[in-house]
């Protein structure tokens, strides 16, 4: 369980790190070009909790998956997790493509980034939880 | 990895996905999305996009029919709907967060991660009960 945790808190942070770097920073410039698909400013700060809500929502399934599927294999384990989830997200974002109309460089970005971003939530996963079973002889 | 199975595992879920989609989102949440139309591509643009969302289906159920396959080495209809409970779970996430920066209404948004949890667990449940690797027997 204090793995789980551990685990959990160091994936969230990164996540939110990466997360504001990436959206915040970044890609400000690509999300200006389309300003009828976002809020305002200041309404996503007054909803900025569902953003909290919603990283730790992914952070968490993901541990879950990882351990009651993956745990014991480590790094690589955690690693293979983290591209099979994000390319079949990068699918479902096909699907928003088709219905919603976001740019194709976003489209892009936010794969290329989102495969990057569940590579290293898979690393950092798979490093710190370890099995019971693997701790014990 | 039984090969067969697994393509018949990941055929079954491309349909399934594809028709749980088109009725969940497109039918059922028709209404709730035409409160939002700026969000949306109009009709005759939807239609020239049509490829992409075939695509993404393709690109959804095949990566989801592996995973199933990795994390259910033996087959089983509740190890896979629980496997598919949970990604639905990732992929609800980023509709939260969706919520946060898009202007949706939360009735659009409770009904996209409802839809995600369902779809996910049913085609979880059908690739765990179609993928047995032991089926084939090698030696």
């Amino acid at each position: 369980m204090k793995k789980f945790i551990l685990a959990f808190i160091a994936a969230y942070i990164f996540l939110f790190v990466w997360g504001w770097l990436l959206n915040g920073v970044l890609l400000k410039d690509v999300y200006a070009e389309t300003p009828n698909l976002w809020r305002p400013q200041s309404e996503m700060m007054s909803l900025f909790h569902w953003i909290l809500l919603g990283q730790a929502l992914i952070v968490f399934a993901f541990v879950m998956i990882y351990v009651s599927g993956f745990a014991g294999g480590g790094v690589i384990a955690g690693v293979r997790l983290g591209i099979l989830l994000e390319i079949a997200a990068i699918g479902m974002r096909l699907g928003f493509y088709a219905v919603q109309p976001i740019p194709g460089k976003l489209l892009l970005y936010g794969s290329m980034s989102g495969l990057i971003e569940m590579i290293i939530v898979g690393a950092i996963v798979g490093a710190i939880y370890k099995p019971a079973a693997t701790q014990t002889p | 990895m039984n090969w067969t199975r697994f393509f018949i595992a990941f055929i079954a879920a491309f349909i399934f996905l594809f028709v749980f989609g088109f009725l969940w989102y497109g039918t059922l949440m028709q209404g709730a999305h035409h409160e939002v139309p700026t969000l949306l591509r109009p009709e005759a643009d939807f239609k020239s996009y049509f490829g992409w969302l075939i695509l993404g289906h393709i690109v959804m159920a095949f990566f989801f029919t592996l995973l199933c396959a990795r994390y259910v080495p033996t087959g089983c209809p509740g190890a896979g709907a629980l496997l598919g409970t949970l990604v639905g779970l990732v992929y609800a996430g980023p509709h939260l967060i969706s919520f946060a920066v898009q202007p949706l209404t939360a009735k659009i948004v409770s009904g996209w991660i409802v839809g995600a949890v369902i779809q996910f667990a049913v085609a979880g449940a059908i690739i765990g009960a179609i993928y047995k690797p032991g089926a084939r027997k090698t030696t």
